[in-house]
Parts: structure tokens; sequence; C-alpha cells
């Protein structure tokens, strides 16, 4: 029980001291299953009061991490702190702050939701009257029925009210928007957004950053069991590409080309003569748009499109790009091949 | 849950601001795990009084026509005899024995406490639902404890069953067995059970997986029956016996003569020390890979 208490004593002065700028703090974690690598020398830091999103393609140890985490399975080497104690020995005290919702969410099927998030809050922290009730009213959950017949989708939802329930400091969602139909990921995020400003942490995984772009603060892109970069969704949309179109009328093609090639971060530019006389130059444009908009804006323009940066296209770009030639985000690049 | 008492927690910041909460059971692993298996146990328990009202009430027509009783045991080969411990049949203390405490009552309470332990941790965690339970608030020893206990209390509430029916039918099936052996046959009985119980809820935490919970637990029940019964065979095999917690129980005749009370403790030792292993293998390991 000793180290229980020592536990519990280190996460209050973590609530207290100066270990409260981080609600996760993952150092060199490394996990091996036999052979395989699952996590390689992970290392990144969750902010308290932040909203951390982990995306990554299958495999890539999104659960792994958080199974660490959670001390559920125990890292190979390198060490993570967790609401200020050390994952290994944080103990029940420490877990009842956290709220944690599995990737592979499995429910006892015989009893009714009601009666399963009772037995989920009789085995974490205090649970305020009533929350359970405004939950599941706002994911529309019927808690009278018994969790077999319940949808997928459903089932996910009670995953979330028992991960949200007891107003955790910090909340552990891997892939929580997993079968969730799009209002209710909106309801989702828009339930993220309300707890991170009532100062809890989020720390959640998707293999889609489409589904956590509006929630994050930040995102630690995952592949092979390394981060490959941690950015803000705004570092990330910096770095993304728009795709853009334009017509001007007065300049012959090869004119437009040579304009055009000179500025950073324009790629696949193709110029064609249309038909109307005008030319039409089709590209995409990473990083600044201040540089182009200067460079065009002694044209004749007929039409410009600019499209909103894809993050979807620059996090599959990181996904598949061989490790060597990422371009960090940031300094905090991790990655050491 | 409106009748729900306030419960103030400690360690909560919102217990200073006065909130209400919802309120928790004590030992509450346990308790699920009791409750979960409520229904099953009514199951079981129908089970046993249909084993003891099928078997006993036969044995005053039995040996009534004792000496028709005795050409069939005669005609029977000596070594199935021997098997199925029928040498004394023709008592009361020896037919109960050979037929409820030692067969069928011996396979259901075996089938009930390895599938009981066998679904504790192994099963539980190959589900994926024991994963979610360590990410709360309870310690792996916590669960293994309370679900040890659990299953402990099922074995010996269906032994206390199985003692309340043989002592029913003991006047009317003319059995006149004595009410302290059949107590002390009924420990042994549910401590024989509780060894098979806690070697499945072993290997299931051992190994994560519910097949091998139950692999390890019927080699104690089964192996234990069948090395008994090669024993029984000749004086060359009799060493076996050593090695059969099936004849660590029931080799003596506890029914007719009475057991001791360090065999009936023992089993129960063993058991908690089996329970004790099984709570530090699962501190150990890896849940759900």
């Amino acid at each position: 029980m000793t180290h229980l208490d020592t536990a519990h004593r280190q996460g209050q002065q973590g609530v207290r001291d100066g270990g409260s700028d981080h609600a996760i703090e993952a150092v060199g974690l490394s996990k091996s299953f036999g052979r395989t690598h699952a996590l390689r020398e992970v290392s990144f830091t969750v902010p308290r009061g932040s909203v951390f999103g982990v995306i990554g393609p299958n495999g890539a140890g999104k659960t792994t991490t958080m199974r660490a985490l959670l001390d559920i399975i125990r890292p190979t080497s390198g060490r993570a702190t967790v609401l200020g104690a050390d994952s290994r020995h944080a103990g029940p005290l420490i877990r009842r702050r956290i709220g944690f919702l599995p990737g592979d969410l499995i429910l006892e099927g015989r009893i009714t939701g009601r009666r399963l998030l009772q037995h989920y809050a009789d085995i974490s922290g205090p649970v305020s009257r009533g929350y359970i009730d405004e939950l599941a009213e706002r994911f529309r959950l019927d808690l009278d029925s018994h969790v077999r017949k319940l949808s997928r989708g459903n089932r996910q939802k009670l995953g979330l009210v028992q991960a949200f329930m007891h107003k955790p400091e910090l909340l552990v969602l891997d892939e929580p928007t997993s079968g969730l139909d799009p209002l209710m990921q909106q309801e989702f995020l828009g339930l993220v957004k309300e707890v991170r400003e009532a100062g809890q942490t989020v720390f959640l995984s998707s293999h889609v950053i489409s589904e956590i772009q509006q929630a994050a603060d930040e995102v630690a892109i995952l592949r092979d069991g390394r981060i490959v970069t941690v950015a803000s969704v705004e570092g990330l949309r910096k770095t993304a590409v728009r795709h853009l179109r334009m017509r001007a009328t007065g300049i012959p093609p090869a004119e437009l080309a040579e304009r055009l090639e000179r500025l950073d971060g324009v790629a696949g530019l193709v110029c064609t003569a249309l038909d109307s006389g005008a030319t039409e130059a089709v590209a995409t444009l990473e990083g600044a748009i201040r540089p182009f908009i200067q460079a065009v804006s002694s044209l004749a323009l007929t039409d410009l499109v600019l499209e909103e940066p894809d993050l979807e296209e620059a996090v599959l770009a990181l996904y598949t790009a061989p490790a060597a030639s990422v371009t960090p985000v940031q300094a905090e690049r991790r990655d050491r091949s | 849950m409106t009748t729900a008492t306030t419960r103030r927690d400690a360690e909560s910041p919102d217990a200073a601001a006065g909130q209400e909460f919802i309120r928790r059971a004590p030992l509450p692993v346990f308790g699920k795990a009791f409750t979960d298996g409520w229904r099953a146990l009514i199951g079981w328990a129908v089970g046993f009084a249909a084993a003891v009202f099928l078997y006993l009430p036969l044995f005053p027509t039995m040996s009534a026509g004792a000496g028709d009783m005795q050409k069939l045991i005669d005609a029977m080969p000596a070594a199935l005899i021997k098997s199925l411990n029928y040498n004394q049949i023709g008592t009361g203390a020896g037919y109960t024995q050979a037929t409820i405490f030692g067969l069928i009552g011996f396979a259901l309470i075996s089938i009930a406490a390895i599938g009981w332990g066998a679904a504790a941790l192994g099963g539980d965690e190959e589900s994926g639902q024991l994963e979610l339970t360590l990410a709360h608030g309870v310690t792996r020893t916590e669960v293994a404890v309370q679900r040890f206990a659990a299953m402990a209390l099922k074995i010996i509430l269906v032994s206390a069953v199985v003692f309340l029916l043989v002592l029913a039918v003991n006047g009317p099936a003319e059995l006149d067995l004595n009410v302290l052996y059949l107590f002390q046959t009924s420990v042994i009985f549910a401590g024989l059970a509780l060894l098979s119980g806690s070697a499945a809820m072993f290997f299931g935490a051992l190994s994560g997986r519910k097949v091998w919970g139950i692999g390890g637990g019927s080699f104690v029940a089964v192996v234990g029956y069948v090395l008994n019964a090669i024993g029984n065979q000749s004086a060359d095999v009799e060493w076996l016996h050593a090695l059969s917690p099936y004849y660590w129980a029931y080799g003596n005749n506890p029914l007719a003569n009475g057991a001791d009370w360090l065999t009936m403790v023992a089993f129960f030792g063993a058991s908690l020390l089996v329970g004790a292993a099984t709570a530090m293998v699962l501190r150990r390991r890896d849940i759900g890979v």
C-alpha cells in the first residue's frame, strides 16, 4: 500500500506545485511484443488543460501508447508520468482521476447501460448525481436497454459516458468518434471543448485528422511506433497544401508559368491557353500565401480559387513519406532515423 | 438511484463544493462477480437437486434386492468396479459417495468451478473487458482477490445446497448417513472443487485465455480422477494416489469414516495459495495483448 500512498501524494503535489503544467509526460517510451516494435522511443508532453490528438494509421502505436499510460501494458523501456505520478506505480487513486475509453470497446451485454455505468461508477471517481443522465441525454442514449441490443454507435456512446461521467482531470480516449454518426461526432467535439474550458485535459487518438482537427490544440503524428511530428493544428495547416486555380487575361501561358514557378511552395504547375483567350493556371501551393498574392496582384485576374489547406492530404503525406524525408513542423521532432 | 445517499469523496475537488455524488457499492468487484452469476447459480442448484433426487431415492430398492445388486456388481469387471468406486455401493454412505460426491456431483461442481475460475480473469481479459476494469480505480490484486472470493463463495453455496439436499433425503432414502461425516464430506467436496476452480483462474490469469484456464482446471479435476482410478487397480500403481487431489479428498471414504480437519483445511489452504499466485501473475502481465 505504501507505493499507492506515495503515488497519491505525488499526484496531489502535481496539482499543487510546478508539476501542474503537464498532464502527461512520456519520455523515450518503447514497447516490444516479441520481435515487433510497437513503440520506439516515443516522447511527448501534454500540457494540462489542453486537447492533444495523436493520429496515425492502424498499427502505428496509438493504442499501445494509451495502454501504457494506464498501466494496462508495461513499457519495455522509457517512462511516462500521468497527472504527476509514474504510470507504472500510479495506482487506483490516480486512475480515479482519469477517464479511459479503449479502442476496442467491449462491454458486458447482459445488463442495462444504466447498471453497467453504475458498476463503473463504483470503481471510478465520484460521479455527480444526474450527470450520467445529462450525458446520456446529450448523446441520445437509452440507458435502460440491454447493452447487447445497442448498436455499435450506441455502445460507443456508453463508453464515452463511462469516461466522462466522473469529470476526470485527464481523459484518454482511443478513437472516440469511431462508430458515431456525424451529428454525434459534433456533440462529442462540443463536449471536448467544454471539458477543456473546465480545465480538464484530453488525450485522444484518431486515424483521420478531420475528426479531431477542430478540437485538438496539438497533434502528434505516429507512424510505425515513432512520433513523426508534433505540431499545432495551425502548424500542420501551414504545411498543408492548398489547391489553386486561376485565370488571367493578357498574359501568355509561358509568361504566367515563369512568374509562378519562381515562387516557393508552388508545385504541379500547369498553364494552358483557353479558347476564350485567357490563360488558366492550376497548381498546388504550400506555405504562406502572401508571396503568391503579391506575384499575381498585377495580373488581370478573371478568376481565382484558393482552396482551404487539406490537412488530410498533409497528414497522409507524413504517413507515407520515408521517415528521413519528413520535414519536422516544429523543433519537437523525436524521430531519430 | 434517487434514493442514493450523499457521498463525499476526500480526493475529489467537487467534495468541497458540496456536490452530491451517486452512491458507490462497497467491494464492487466482488459484488459484481457474485451477482452476475446468480441465475447460473440457481441453475446449478437445480441440477444438483435433480442428481440427488434421481440417484439417492433408488437406494432402498437397490439394497432391498441386495442379492440382485450383488449379482450385478459381481458381473461387472473388477477393474470397472474399482474405477467407479462401486466396491462399497451396498451401504448408504458408499452409495452416496459413489454416485453424488464421487461422480455426478463431482463432475457438476467441477464443471461449474472451472467455468467460473476460467471466466473470472482469463475469459474477462479475452473478451476485452478486463482492460477497462483495470483502467479504473482498482488494483489488479483487488480484482483477483475479490473475484477469487466470489468464486469461492459460489462453490461453498453450491456445496451447502448439496449438503442440505442429501440431508433431506437421508431419512426417506434410508441412507443412514452420519450427519457430521456428511458435513465433513461436503466441506471436502467444496474444497476439491475450489482447488480446480483456483487452478482454472490461475491459468486463465497467466495466459489471458479462457481455454487455458479450462485446461488447467480440468487437468486438476480429470487427471486427479483418472490417477485415483488407475491407483485403485493394483498395489503396483497405488503410488499414483499420492498425485491425485481426488484421492486426497475421498481416498479415506470420509462419508463412511469421517475426515480429519487437516484434510479439509488443506484444500482451502492450497486454493488460497493458488489464488495468491494468481494475483501475483496478474500483476506482472501486459493485459489484452
